[in-house]
């Protein structure tokens, strides 16, 4: 047992060590894949973030709206207001939260298709309303200032950083009570209430926190990339992206939607070089392929194929406490 | 304003009863309805710059070969998850969309192109009014459709078959309805209706790739102010967003931008207020 937690400890550890060496060394040569490394992290916080509510039977389409969110709150304190642009992204983040939980008040009665388009709804809304508004830029967009001087090492250690800090929160919420709270709500809400389940609390929480990872990411981003715009900052896109990861690389889980999010953006990129246009199709059809074909994703697979080695190989595995 | 409303919801109603068709009779929250339409519409558009075919004129063709893709992802795909939890079959149609909406940028580009009919222009003189041809017979054509389809169901056997399908799957079975091929035919027509309204599309504005997501949300809009699954409801509901964004348009300053955002707001304020539908 203690032998198998130093081997795990290790592995981590050496994980560790590497995402945060490996993109800076190769930045000395090959600046590209620190950029790169930064979209990868923002798109797998997005996904993670997304993970956590869908962990209460929420599948929402409204992640861009937090990122959205995030992005004009912080842009706009910091150009009209002169804040520190810390400040600024800390700000984006508590915006982020507010609208979360109006919305997760507001949809509390809907489920499952209701709740997905109504969650369309708002973000488009969002959309267009910062579309037409000329305080936030309207069509044309912002420029924002940049994040800690444009320094991209810097920078990457800083959403490495918000992504840890999110892998944690989401390694302990699969770990702690609120394990069985969001399993039991995902599972059926009336009996989660009669058992004593907080049901309103618990999915108004787990709004909050995937909209505070979402807000301060897509500050992150406006800060990086220097411009947003309605199109961008409330796309589709960033909705899709935040959904299709963990279910790509398993749902609920921790791992899932980071494996996911690495995978997909890696093929992404390689798609993109390929053929140029119309590459977002792996999207869609990993999406309707994974339905199909291996509905637990990534880790579902995983799990199947530890399954298969003979008994003995994996003691180890089957002693492992499953959220205790 | 008001004719302007009402000729648009024509257009609306063809698109969302197709959709209503596919939710009221199979379950299925069908996201890429949008994209069948769009496939209509470059259909359309290929056929009229290729060989001169007038898009009214290639319908028949048009909503055929619809019908046959829509039948031929129902049998690959829709047909495997119909006991699947509804989240699933949404997610598939949404994977579906995405990936029909990247196919045709990669076959066509993303580029919008225009079909030039020699009767875009024209326009009828009707009392005080000037109205687009195009505008006309697309409402004409659409509102006839619609209610055709409205007399299939109520009055043949394969519409008293979807209907009691609709109703109660194990009952119809126990009829002996094949329940299978009704979902099948349902959704080939469900599809081939939007097939319809891109031909339709070609006519009167552009065709891009990106128009099918657009009317995917307009007919979800519709569906909600119904109420999901609702059939009878689509015309009133397609009247209400028809009108509304004709209304914006007309007498909000800059109301070209906002209008694009009324089928949202609906969307929200129908779903938080009275999630069954405004018609049932």
């Amino acid at each position: 047992m203690t032998g198998r937690a130093l081997v795990r400890g290790g592995l981590l550890l050496a994980v560790l060590a590497a995402v945060v060496v490996l993109p800076l060394w190769v930045n000395r040569t090959q600046p590209y894949y620190l950029q790169l490394s930064i979209n990868v992290l923002i798109f797998a916080t997005l996904a993670l973030s997304w993970d956590i509510l869908a962990r209460t039977g929420q599948l929402s389409l409204a992640h861009a709206a937090f990122y959205g969110l995030g992005a004009y709150t912080s842009v706009l304190l910091t150009t009209r207001a002169g804040l520190p642009i810390v400040a600024g992204m800390a700000a984006g983040a508590v915006v982020a939260v507010v609208a979360a939980v109006l919305l997760g008040v507001l949809t509390l009665r809907l489920r499952g298709i209701y709740f997905a388009i109504a969650t369309l709804a708002f973000s488009e809304t969002l959309r267009v309303i910062t579309n037409q508004v000329r305080f936030t830029g309207a069509a044309t967009g912002l420029v924002a200032p940049p994040l800690l001087g444009g320094h991209r090492p810097s920078q990457y250690l800083v959403i490495l950083t918000i992504l840890l800090a999110l892998t944690l929160v989401s390694w302990w919420v699969n770990r702690s009570r609120w394990h069985f709270a969001f399993t039991a709500i995902r599972a059926n809400e009336e009996v989660a209430a009669v058992m004593g389940v907080d049901v309103v609390r618990f999915k108004v929480l787990a709004f909050a926190i995937s909209a505070l990872f979402a807000g301060i990411t897509g500050a992150f981003y406006a800060h990086v990339f220097l411009f947003i715009s309605p199109l961008e900052a409330y796309s589709l896109a960033v909705s899709v992206g935040a959904l299709v990861a963990p279910i790509f690389g398993g749902l609920y889980t921790t791992a899932g939607p980071l494996v996911g999010a690495v995978v997909l953006r890696a093929g992404e990129e390689v798609l993109r070089s390929t053929v140029q246009r119309g590459y977002p199709i792996i999207y869609g059809f990993l999406l309707a392929a994974v339905i199909l074909y291996m509905p637990g994703g990534l880790a579902g697979v995983w799990a199947s194929l530890l399954a298969r080695i003979p008994r003995p190989a994996r003691r180890g595995a089957r002693g492992e406490p499953a959220g205790s | 304003m008001l004719i302007f409303g009402v000729l648009r919801s024509g257009l609306y109603s063809l698109t969302s009863v197709g959709l209503a068709l596919s939710v009221g009779v199979i379950g299925i929250v069908n996201f890429a309805h949008g994209e069948f339409l769009m496939l209509g519409a470059f259909l359309g558009y290929w056929l009229f710059v290729s060989y001169g075919v007038d898009p009214l004129a290639a319908i028949p063709i048009g909503a055929a070969a619809i019908f046959l893709l829509g039948g031929a992802v129902y049998q690959l795909s829709i047909r495997r998850v119909l006991r699947a939890p509804e989240l699933n079959q949404m997610l598939l149609t949404f994977g579906l969309s995405i990936f029909l909406q990247n196919l045709a940028i990669i076959l066509w580009t993303g580029d919008p192109r225009v079909a030039t009919v020699s009767y875009k222009a024209e326009a009828l003189a009707v009392g005080p009014f000037t109205l687009g041809v195009p505008q006309l017979v697309v409402f004409g054509l659409a509102m006839a459709l619609t209610i055709g389809l409205y007399a299939v169901l109520g009055g043949t056997r394969v519409g008293k078959a979807m209907r009691a399908v609709a109703q109660n799957r194990l009952g119809a079975s126990l009829l002996g309805i094949d329940v299978d091929r009704i979902y099948l035919l349902a959704f080939g027509l469900s599809t081939a209706l939007a097939g319809i309204a891109g031909m339709m599309i070609t006519l009167q504005l552009s065709v891009s790739p990106f128009i099918g997501l657009l009317y995917t949300l307009k007919a979800f809009a519709i569906m909600v102010i119904a109420g999901l699954g609702n059939i009878n409801g689509v015309i009133y509901a397609s009247l209400v967003l028809g009108l509304s964004e004709a209304f914006v348009e007309f007498y909000v300053p800059q109301g070209g931008g906002w209008a694009e955002g009324v089928f949202f707001f609906l969307i929200l304020v129908v779903l938080l207020v009275r999630p069954r539908g405004l018609f049932r």
